[in-house]
Protein backbone atom coordinates (compact mmCIF):
# COMPACT_ATOMS: atom_id res chain seq x y z
CA UNK A 1 0.00 0.00 0.00
CA UNK A 2 2.82 2.31 0.98
CA UNK A 3 4.80 1.64 -2.16
CA UNK A 4 1.67 1.94 -4.28
CA UNK A 5 1.02 5.41 -2.83
CA UNK A 6 4.62 6.32 -3.59
CA UNK A 7 4.31 5.09 -7.16
CA UNK A 8 1.08 7.09 -7.52
CA UNK A 9 2.88 10.23 -6.37
CA UNK A 10 5.80 9.60 -8.71
CA UNK A 11 3.41 9.27 -11.66
CA UNK A 12 1.37 12.31 -10.63
CA UNK A 13 4.51 14.44 -10.20
CA UNK A 14 5.99 13.29 -13.50
CA UNK A 15 2.81 13.70 -15.54
CA UNK A 16 1.95 17.14 -14.18
CA UNK A 17 5.53 18.40 -14.55
CA UNK A 18 5.84 17.12 -18.11
CA UNK A 19 2.42 18.45 -19.18
CA UNK A 20 2.89 21.89 -17.58
CA UNK A 21 6.54 22.02 -18.64
CA UNK A 22 5.66 21.19 -22.23
CA UNK A 23 2.95 23.86 -22.45
CA UNK A 24 5.33 26.44 -20.99
CA UNK A 25 8.16 25.10 -23.13
CA UNK A 26 6.24 25.52 -26.39
CA UNK A 27 5.76 29.22 -25.58
CA UNK A 28 9.41 29.50 -24.68
CA UNK A 29 10.34 27.91 -27.99
CA UNK A 30 7.97 30.19 -29.94
CA UNK A 31 9.35 33.25 -28.20
CA UNK A 32 12.88 32.12 -29.00
CA UNK A 33 12.06 31.71 -32.70
CA UNK A 34 9.62 34.53 -33.48
CA UNK A 35 10.02 36.97 -30.59
CA UNK A 36 11.42 40.48 -30.73
CA UNK A 37 15.11 40.86 -29.96
CA UNK A 38 14.49 41.91 -26.31
CA UNK A 39 12.13 38.98 -25.73
CA UNK A 40 14.59 36.54 -27.25
CA UNK A 41 17.28 37.91 -24.93
CA UNK A 42 15.13 37.39 -21.82
CA UNK A 43 14.03 33.92 -22.87
CA UNK A 44 17.63 32.98 -23.70
CA UNK A 45 18.62 33.98 -20.15
CA UNK A 46 15.72 31.90 -18.77
CA UNK A 47 16.73 28.81 -20.72
CA UNK A 48 20.43 29.10 -19.97
CA UNK A 49 19.83 29.75 -16.30
CA UNK A 50 17.52 26.76 -15.87
CA UNK A 51 19.54 24.38 -17.99
CA UNK A 52 22.74 25.41 -16.25
CA UNK A 53 21.38 24.78 -12.76
CA UNK A 54 21.31 21.27 -11.27
CA UNK A 55 17.70 20.07 -10.80
CA UNK A 56 18.51 19.42 -7.17
CA UNK A 57 19.40 23.08 -6.61
CA UNK A 58 16.22 24.14 -8.44
CA UNK A 59 14.13 21.98 -6.12
CA UNK A 60 15.76 23.39 -2.98
CA UNK A 61 15.39 26.93 -4.34
CA UNK A 62 11.68 26.49 -5.10
CA UNK A 63 11.09 25.09 -1.62
CA UNK A 64 13.22 27.39 0.54
CA UNK A 65 13.98 30.58 -1.36
CA UNK A 66 10.32 31.11 -2.31
CA UNK A 67 9.21 30.70 1.31
CA UNK A 68 11.73 33.36 2.40
CA UNK A 69 10.07 35.84 0.04
CA UNK A 70 6.63 34.85 1.35
CA UNK A 71 5.40 32.31 -1.23
CA UNK A 72 4.62 29.28 0.89
CA UNK A 73 4.37 26.21 -1.29
CA UNK A 74 3.99 22.68 0.02
CA UNK A 75 6.86 20.31 -0.72
CA UNK A 76 4.77 18.68 -3.45
CA UNK A 77 3.92 22.00 -5.15
CA UNK A 78 7.49 23.27 -4.89
CA UNK A 79 8.75 20.02 -6.41
CA UNK A 80 6.33 20.11 -9.33
CA UNK A 81 7.21 23.78 -9.93
CA UNK A 82 10.94 22.99 -10.04
CA UNK A 83 10.50 20.07 -12.44
CA UNK A 84 8.09 22.09 -14.60
CA UNK A 85 10.62 24.92 -14.96
CA UNK A 86 13.38 22.44 -15.71
CA UNK A 87 11.22 20.66 -18.29
CA UNK A 88 10.13 23.91 -19.94
CA UNK A 89 13.71 25.00 -20.56
CA UNK A 90 14.50 21.72 -22.31
CA UNK A 91 11.27 21.66 -24.32
CA UNK A 92 11.83 25.31 -25.25
CA UNK A 93 15.21 24.48 -26.71
CA UNK A 94 13.83 21.43 -28.56
CA UNK A 95 10.95 23.45 -30.05
CA UNK A 96 13.25 26.25 -31.11
CA UNK A 97 15.56 23.77 -32.84
CA UNK A 98 12.68 22.07 -34.65
CA UNK A 99 11.05 25.32 -35.79
CA UNK A 100 14.25 26.86 -37.07
CA UNK A 101 14.92 23.69 -39.10
CA UNK A 102 11.82 24.37 -41.19
CA UNK A 103 12.64 26.42 -44.30
CA UNK A 104 11.57 30.10 -44.06
CA UNK A 105 9.84 29.66 -47.45
CA UNK A 106 7.04 27.72 -45.80
CA UNK A 107 6.13 30.53 -43.42
CA UNK A 108 6.28 32.95 -46.33
CA UNK A 109 4.09 30.69 -48.45
CA UNK A 110 1.56 30.39 -45.60
CA UNK A 111 1.55 34.16 -45.25
CA UNK A 112 1.00 34.63 -48.99
CA UNK A 113 -2.13 32.48 -48.98
CA UNK A 114 -3.47 34.54 -46.09
CA UNK A 115 -3.00 32.32 -43.05
CA UNK A 116 -2.71 34.03 -39.67
CA UNK A 117 0.30 33.32 -37.49
CA UNK A 118 -1.72 30.93 -35.33
CA UNK A 119 -3.00 29.06 -38.40
CA UNK A 120 0.49 28.90 -39.86
CA UNK A 121 1.76 27.46 -36.61
CA UNK A 122 -0.98 24.87 -36.18
CA UNK A 123 -1.39 23.71 -39.81
CA UNK A 124 2.05 24.23 -41.35
CA UNK A 125 4.79 24.35 -38.76
CA UNK A 126 3.61 22.18 -35.87
CA UNK A 127 2.97 18.96 -37.86
CA UNK A 128 6.47 19.15 -39.29
CA UNK A 129 8.12 20.21 -36.04
CA UNK A 130 6.40 17.43 -34.11
CA UNK A 131 8.38 14.77 -35.95
CA UNK A 132 11.58 16.50 -34.93
CA UNK A 133 10.45 17.18 -31.40
CA UNK A 134 9.07 13.81 -30.39
CA UNK A 135 12.19 11.65 -29.89
CA UNK A 136 13.98 14.30 -27.80
CA UNK A 137 10.79 15.13 -25.93
CA UNK A 138 10.43 11.47 -24.88
CA UNK A 139 13.98 11.68 -23.54
CA UNK A 140 13.07 14.74 -21.51
CA UNK A 141 10.02 12.96 -20.08
CA UNK A 142 12.14 10.04 -18.87
CA UNK A 143 14.62 12.53 -17.38
CA UNK A 144 11.76 14.06 -15.39
CA UNK A 145 10.67 10.66 -14.06
CA UNK A 146 14.21 10.08 -12.85
CA UNK A 147 14.55 13.60 -11.45
CA UNK A 148 11.35 13.12 -9.42
CA UNK A 149 13.39 10.93 -7.04
CA UNK A 150 15.13 14.12 -5.86
CA UNK A 151 11.86 15.34 -4.32
CA UNK A 152 12.44 12.82 -1.53
CA UNK A 153 14.99 15.31 -0.13
CA UNK A 154 12.29 17.88 0.63
CA UNK A 155 10.02 15.18 2.07
CA UNK A 156 7.68 14.28 -0.79
CA UNK A 157 6.85 10.61 -0.29
CA UNK A 158 7.33 9.47 -3.88
CA UNK A 159 8.44 5.97 -4.82
CA UNK A 160 12.05 6.34 -3.62
CA UNK A 161 11.21 7.72 -0.17
CA UNK A 162 8.37 5.18 0.21
CA UNK A 163 10.93 2.47 -0.61
CA UNK A 164 13.35 3.85 1.96
CA UNK A 165 10.56 3.82 4.54
CA UNK A 166 9.93 0.13 3.90
CA UNK A 167 13.65 -0.64 4.09
CA UNK A 168 13.92 1.20 7.42
CA UNK A 169 11.24 -1.11 8.79
CA UNK A 170 12.36 -4.40 7.24
CA UNK A 171 16.17 -4.02 6.76
CA UNK A 172 15.76 -5.58 3.27
CA UNK A 173 17.72 -2.90 1.43
CA UNK A 174 18.99 -4.83 -1.58
CA UNK A 175 15.63 -6.41 -2.37
CA UNK A 176 13.59 -3.22 -2.18
CA UNK A 177 16.10 -1.00 -3.98
CA UNK A 178 16.21 -3.55 -6.80
CA UNK A 179 12.43 -3.54 -6.90
CA UNK A 180 12.27 0.27 -7.02
CA UNK A 181 14.89 0.29 -9.77
CA UNK A 182 12.82 -2.18 -11.75
CA UNK A 183 9.65 -0.08 -11.35
CA UNK A 184 11.47 3.05 -12.56
CA UNK A 185 12.77 1.10 -15.53
CA UNK A 186 9.26 -0.13 -16.28
CA UNK A 187 7.84 3.41 -16.15
CA UNK A 188 10.44 4.74 -18.56
CA UNK A 189 10.15 1.70 -20.81
CA UNK A 190 6.42 2.34 -21.16
CA UNK A 191 7.05 6.02 -21.94
CA UNK A 192 9.63 5.13 -24.59
CA UNK A 193 7.41 2.52 -26.22
CA UNK A 194 4.49 4.94 -26.28
CA UNK A 195 6.76 7.55 -27.84
CA UNK A 196 7.89 5.09 -30.51
CA UNK A 197 4.30 4.15 -31.31
CA UNK A 198 3.35 7.80 -31.80
CA UNK A 199 6.47 8.33 -33.89
CA UNK A 200 5.46 5.50 -36.20
CA UNK A 201 1.96 6.89 -36.52
CA UNK A 202 3.04 10.36 -37.55
CA UNK A 203 6.00 9.39 -39.70
CA UNK A 204 5.71 10.08 -43.40
CA UNK A 205 5.63 6.72 -45.18
CA UNK B 1 14.56 68.42 31.25
CA UNK B 2 10.89 67.92 30.36
CA UNK B 3 11.97 67.00 26.88
CA UNK B 4 14.25 64.28 28.20
CA UNK B 5 11.49 63.10 30.51
CA UNK B 6 9.02 62.90 27.63
CA UNK B 7 11.58 61.07 25.56
CA UNK B 8 12.21 58.60 28.38
CA UNK B 9 8.48 58.00 28.89
CA UNK B 10 7.98 57.53 25.17
CA UNK B 11 10.87 55.10 25.02
CA UNK B 12 9.52 53.06 27.94
CA UNK B 13 6.06 53.01 26.39
CA UNK B 14 7.39 51.94 23.02
CA UNK B 15 9.42 49.20 24.67
CA UNK B 16 6.39 48.04 26.66
CA UNK B 17 4.21 48.03 23.56
CA UNK B 18 6.96 46.20 21.71
CA UNK B 19 7.22 43.46 24.32
CA UNK B 20 3.43 43.14 24.51
CA UNK B 21 3.38 42.66 20.75
CA UNK B 22 6.20 40.14 20.93
CA UNK B 23 4.18 38.14 23.42
CA UNK B 24 1.11 38.15 21.25
CA UNK B 25 3.17 37.06 18.29
CA UNK B 26 4.51 33.97 20.06
CA UNK B 27 4.39 30.69 18.18
CA UNK B 28 2.53 29.29 21.19
CA UNK B 29 -0.55 31.42 20.49
CA UNK B 30 -0.27 30.78 16.76
CA UNK B 31 -0.26 27.01 17.29
CA UNK B 32 -3.14 27.15 19.79
CA UNK B 33 -5.23 29.22 17.37
CA UNK B 34 -4.44 26.88 14.50
CA UNK B 35 -5.57 23.85 16.49
CA UNK B 36 -2.75 21.48 15.56
CA UNK B 37 1.03 21.25 15.81
CA UNK B 38 3.22 21.16 12.69
CA UNK B 39 5.97 18.72 13.60
CA UNK B 40 9.07 18.16 11.51
CA UNK B 41 10.50 14.66 11.70
CA UNK B 42 11.87 11.90 9.49
CA UNK B 43 10.32 8.66 8.30
CA UNK B 44 13.20 6.25 7.72
CA UNK B 45 14.95 5.68 11.06
CA UNK B 46 13.39 3.34 13.59
CA UNK B 47 13.03 3.47 16.54
CA UNK B 48 13.15 7.28 16.21
CA UNK B 49 10.77 8.04 13.37
CA UNK B 50 9.51 5.57 10.79
CA UNK B 51 6.47 4.72 8.71
CA UNK B 52 4.83 1.67 10.20
CA UNK B 53 3.06 -0.94 8.09
CA UNK B 54 -0.29 0.66 9.01
CA UNK B 55 0.88 3.87 7.27
CA UNK B 56 1.34 5.97 10.42
CA UNK B 57 4.50 7.60 11.70
CA UNK B 58 5.80 6.05 14.88
CA UNK B 59 8.88 6.22 17.07
CA UNK B 60 10.42 7.99 20.04
CA UNK B 61 10.84 11.33 18.22
CA UNK B 62 7.22 11.12 17.09
CA UNK B 63 6.16 10.43 20.69
CA UNK B 64 7.98 13.56 21.88
CA UNK B 65 5.94 15.55 19.35
CA UNK B 66 2.78 13.78 20.54
CA UNK B 67 3.66 14.75 24.11
CA UNK B 68 3.80 18.41 23.05
CA UNK B 69 0.50 18.11 21.13
CA UNK B 70 -1.09 16.53 24.20
CA UNK B 71 0.11 19.45 26.30
CA UNK B 72 -1.29 21.94 23.78
CA UNK B 73 -4.66 20.42 22.97
CA UNK B 74 -5.16 17.51 25.37
CA UNK B 75 -4.92 15.29 22.29
CA UNK B 76 -1.62 13.74 21.15
CA UNK B 77 -2.97 13.18 17.63
CA UNK B 78 -3.42 16.87 16.76
CA UNK B 79 -0.29 16.92 14.65
CA UNK B 80 0.42 17.62 11.02
CA UNK B 81 3.68 15.86 10.17
CA UNK B 82 6.21 17.32 7.79
CA UNK B 83 8.45 14.48 6.71
CA UNK B 84 11.91 15.88 6.26
CA UNK B 85 15.39 14.59 5.54
CA UNK B 86 18.12 15.14 8.12
CA UNK B 87 19.54 18.02 6.08
CA UNK B 88 16.16 19.79 6.12
CA UNK B 89 15.87 20.02 9.91
CA UNK B 90 17.45 23.45 10.30
CA UNK B 91 16.21 25.08 7.04
CA UNK B 92 12.62 23.99 7.75
CA UNK B 93 12.74 25.58 11.21
CA UNK B 94 14.31 28.81 10.03
CA UNK B 95 11.84 29.24 7.14
CA UNK B 96 8.83 28.50 9.41
CA UNK B 97 7.81 25.31 7.60
CA UNK B 98 7.49 23.57 10.97
CA UNK B 99 6.74 24.67 14.56
CA UNK B 100 9.04 22.12 16.11
CA UNK B 101 11.54 19.56 14.91
CA UNK B 102 12.12 16.35 16.84
CA UNK B 103 14.41 14.23 14.69
CA UNK B 104 17.29 12.68 16.68
CA UNK B 105 19.16 15.96 16.46
CA UNK B 106 22.55 15.92 18.17
CA UNK B 107 23.12 19.10 20.13
CA UNK B 108 26.20 20.88 18.81
CA UNK B 109 27.44 24.42 19.30
CA UNK B 110 27.42 25.03 15.53
CA UNK B 111 23.74 24.15 15.27
CA UNK B 112 22.93 26.16 18.39
CA UNK B 113 24.10 29.25 16.48
CA UNK B 114 21.35 28.71 13.91
CA UNK B 115 18.42 27.37 15.91
CA UNK B 116 17.50 26.98 19.56
CA UNK B 117 17.60 23.59 21.23
CA UNK B 118 15.13 22.41 23.81
CA UNK B 119 16.33 20.45 26.82
CA UNK B 120 17.58 16.99 25.80
CA UNK B 121 15.15 14.07 25.89
CA UNK B 122 17.65 11.27 25.25
CA UNK B 123 21.38 10.69 25.52
CA UNK B 124 22.71 8.70 22.60
CA UNK B 125 25.94 6.72 22.64
CA UNK B 126 27.63 3.89 20.77
CA UNK B 127 27.22 0.37 22.14
CA UNK B 128 28.26 -3.16 21.22
CA UNK B 129 25.74 -5.80 20.19
CA UNK B 130 26.66 -9.47 20.83
CA UNK B 131 24.99 -12.78 20.04
CA UNK B 132 23.30 -14.05 23.22
CA UNK B 133 25.08 -17.42 22.95
CA UNK B 134 28.34 -16.07 21.51
CA UNK B 135 31.95 -16.64 22.58
CA UNK B 136 32.24 -13.33 24.40
CA UNK B 137 30.02 -12.55 27.33
CA UNK B 138 30.56 -8.83 27.70
CA UNK B 139 32.73 -5.80 27.00
CA UNK B 140 35.57 -6.95 29.28
CA UNK B 141 35.81 -10.27 27.45
CA UNK B 142 35.91 -8.47 24.08
CA UNK B 143 38.62 -6.14 25.28
CA UNK B 144 40.70 -8.98 26.72
CA UNK B 145 40.53 -10.84 23.39
CA UNK B 146 42.45 -8.03 21.66
CA UNK B 147 42.82 -8.48 17.90
CA UNK B 148 40.95 -11.81 17.88
CA UNK B 149 37.76 -9.81 17.83
CA UNK B 150 36.21 -8.42 14.65
CA UNK B 151 33.69 -5.60 15.03
CA UNK B 152 31.12 -4.87 12.34
CA UNK B 153 30.26 -1.20 11.90
CA UNK B 154 28.33 1.00 9.51
CA UNK B 155 30.62 2.62 6.94
CA UNK B 156 31.76 6.03 8.10
CA UNK B 157 34.89 8.18 7.92
CA UNK B 158 35.34 7.92 11.67
CA UNK B 159 34.18 4.30 12.05
CA UNK B 160 37.60 2.81 12.74
CA UNK B 161 38.58 5.55 15.17
CA UNK B 162 35.21 5.20 16.92
CA UNK B 163 35.53 1.44 17.49
CA UNK B 164 39.14 1.75 18.60
CA UNK B 165 38.13 4.25 21.27
CA UNK B 166 36.47 1.32 23.06
CA UNK B 167 38.39 -1.69 21.70
CA UNK B 168 41.85 -0.42 20.70
CA UNK B 169 43.09 -3.68 19.14
CA UNK B 170 39.92 -5.02 17.50
CA UNK B 171 39.66 -5.60 13.76
CA UNK B 172 37.10 -3.31 12.15
CA UNK B 173 34.91 -4.40 9.22
CA UNK B 174 32.82 -1.66 7.65
CA UNK B 175 29.49 -2.38 5.97
CA UNK B 176 27.31 -0.37 3.59
CA UNK B 177 24.01 -0.86 5.32
CA UNK B 178 22.53 -1.81 8.67
CA UNK B 179 21.17 -5.14 7.42
CA UNK B 180 24.61 -6.21 6.16
CA UNK B 181 26.15 -5.23 9.49
CA UNK B 182 23.67 -7.37 11.43
CA UNK B 183 24.15 -10.15 8.90
CA UNK B 184 27.89 -10.15 9.66
CA UNK B 185 27.12 -10.63 13.34
CA UNK B 186 24.54 -13.37 12.66
CA UNK B 187 26.87 -15.33 10.38
CA UNK B 188 29.84 -15.10 12.74
CA UNK B 189 31.95 -12.93 10.41
CA UNK B 190 32.03 -10.45 13.28
CA UNK B 191 31.90 -11.06 17.04
CA UNK B 192 30.23 -7.74 17.79
CA UNK B 193 28.42 -4.93 15.98
CA UNK B 194 29.11 -1.36 17.05
CA UNK B 195 26.08 0.84 16.58
CA UNK B 196 24.04 3.55 18.24
CA UNK B 197 22.74 2.48 21.63
CA UNK B 198 19.18 3.26 20.52
CA UNK B 199 19.42 1.15 17.33
CA UNK B 200 20.90 -1.67 19.36
CA UNK B 201 18.11 -1.51 21.93
CA UNK B 202 15.46 -1.44 19.20
CA UNK B 203 16.99 -4.44 17.48
CA UNK B 204 16.92 -6.32 20.80
CA UNK B 205 13.26 -5.35 21.30
CA UNK B 206 12.45 -6.79 17.88
CA UNK B 207 14.43 -10.00 18.41
CA UNK B 208 13.94 -10.89 22.07
CA UNK B 209 16.49 -13.31 23.56
CA UNK B 210 18.67 -13.43 20.46
CA UNK B 211 21.14 -10.67 21.23
CA UNK B 212 22.87 -9.03 24.18
CA UNK B 213 24.20 -5.59 24.93
CA UNK B 214 27.91 -5.83 25.86
CA UNK B 215 27.21 -3.31 28.60
CA UNK B 216 29.53 -0.51 27.62
CA UNK B 217 28.59 2.70 25.84
CA UNK B 218 30.72 5.62 24.76
CA UNK B 219 30.59 8.74 22.53
CA UNK B 220 27.81 10.58 24.42
CA UNK B 221 25.56 12.93 22.42
CA UNK B 222 22.45 14.78 23.58
CA UNK B 223 19.32 14.60 21.46
CA UNK B 224 17.05 17.64 21.61
CA UNK B 225 14.14 19.06 19.69
CA UNK B 226 14.75 22.36 17.94
CA UNK B 227 12.73 25.56 17.50
CA UNK B 228 13.21 28.71 15.44
CA UNK B 229 15.40 31.13 17.44
CA UNK B 230 14.01 34.25 19.06
CA UNK B 231 10.77 32.97 20.58
CA UNK B 232 11.47 32.44 24.26
CA UNK B 233 7.82 31.84 25.15
CA UNK B 234 7.50 28.91 22.74
CA UNK B 235 10.90 27.48 23.71
CA UNK B 236 9.99 27.65 27.40
CA UNK B 237 6.70 25.93 26.73
CA UNK B 238 8.25 23.00 24.87
CA UNK B 239 10.98 22.75 27.53
CA UNK B 240 8.38 22.60 30.29
CA UNK B 241 6.47 19.86 28.46
CA UNK B 242 9.59 17.73 27.91
CA UNK B 243 10.80 18.34 31.45
CA UNK B 244 7.51 17.25 33.00
CA UNK B 245 7.48 14.25 30.67
CA UNK B 246 10.77 13.09 32.13
CA UNK B 247 10.16 14.09 35.78
CA UNK B 248 6.54 15.05 36.43
CA UNK B 249 2.88 14.49 35.58
CA UNK B 250 3.53 13.14 32.08
CA UNK B 251 6.17 10.66 33.23
CA UNK B 252 3.92 7.63 32.46
CA UNK B 253 3.61 8.80 28.81
CA UNK B 254 7.39 9.25 28.47
CA UNK B 255 8.18 6.00 30.31
CA UNK B 256 5.77 3.98 28.19
CA UNK B 257 7.28 5.32 25.00
CA UNK B 258 10.79 4.60 26.33
CA UNK B 259 9.76 1.03 27.13
CA UNK B 260 8.20 0.54 23.69
CA UNK B 261 11.20 1.70 21.66
CA UNK B 262 14.17 0.89 23.90
CA UNK B 263 12.78 -2.05 25.90
CA UNK B 264 13.80 -0.52 29.18
CA UNK B 265 11.61 0.12 32.23
CA UNK B 266 12.50 3.51 33.72
CA UNK B 267 12.56 4.05 37.48
CA UNK B 268 9.92 6.53 38.68
CA UNK B 269 11.54 9.90 39.55
CA UNK B 270 12.23 10.06 43.26
CA UNK B 271 9.45 11.82 45.18
CA UNK B 272 10.48 14.62 47.53
CA UNK B 273 13.49 16.77 46.73
CA UNK B 274 13.48 17.62 42.97
CA UNK B 275 15.68 15.16 41.06
CA UNK B 276 17.25 17.86 38.88
CA UNK B 277 19.16 19.43 41.78
CA UNK B 278 20.77 16.28 43.14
Amino acid sequence: MNLLDGLGDTILISVSSVVLGTILGVFVGLAMTYGQRWLRFIVRLYIDFLRGTPVFVLILACFYVLSVVGVDLTAFQAGVLALTLFCSSHVGEIVRGALSAIAVGQTEAAKSIGLTFMQTFVYVLLPQALRQILPTWVNTATEIVKASTLLSIIGVVELLLATQQVIARTYLSLEFYLFAGFVYFLLNFVIEQAGRAVERRISIP
Amino acid sequence: MTFIKTLAVATVMTAAAGSAMAQEASKLQEVLDRGYLVLGTGSTNPPWHFMDSDNTLKGFDVDMGRLVAKALFGDPDKIQYVQQSGDARIPNLVTDKVDLSCQFMTVTAERAQQIEFTIPYYREGVGLLLMANGDYADYDALKAAGDDVTVAVLQNVYAEEMVHAALPEAEVDQYDSVDLMYQALNSGRAEAAATDQSALRWFMVQNPGRYEDAGYAWNPQSYSCGVKPGDQRWLNFVNTVLHEGMTGVEFPFYAESFKTWFGEELAVPKIGFPVEYK
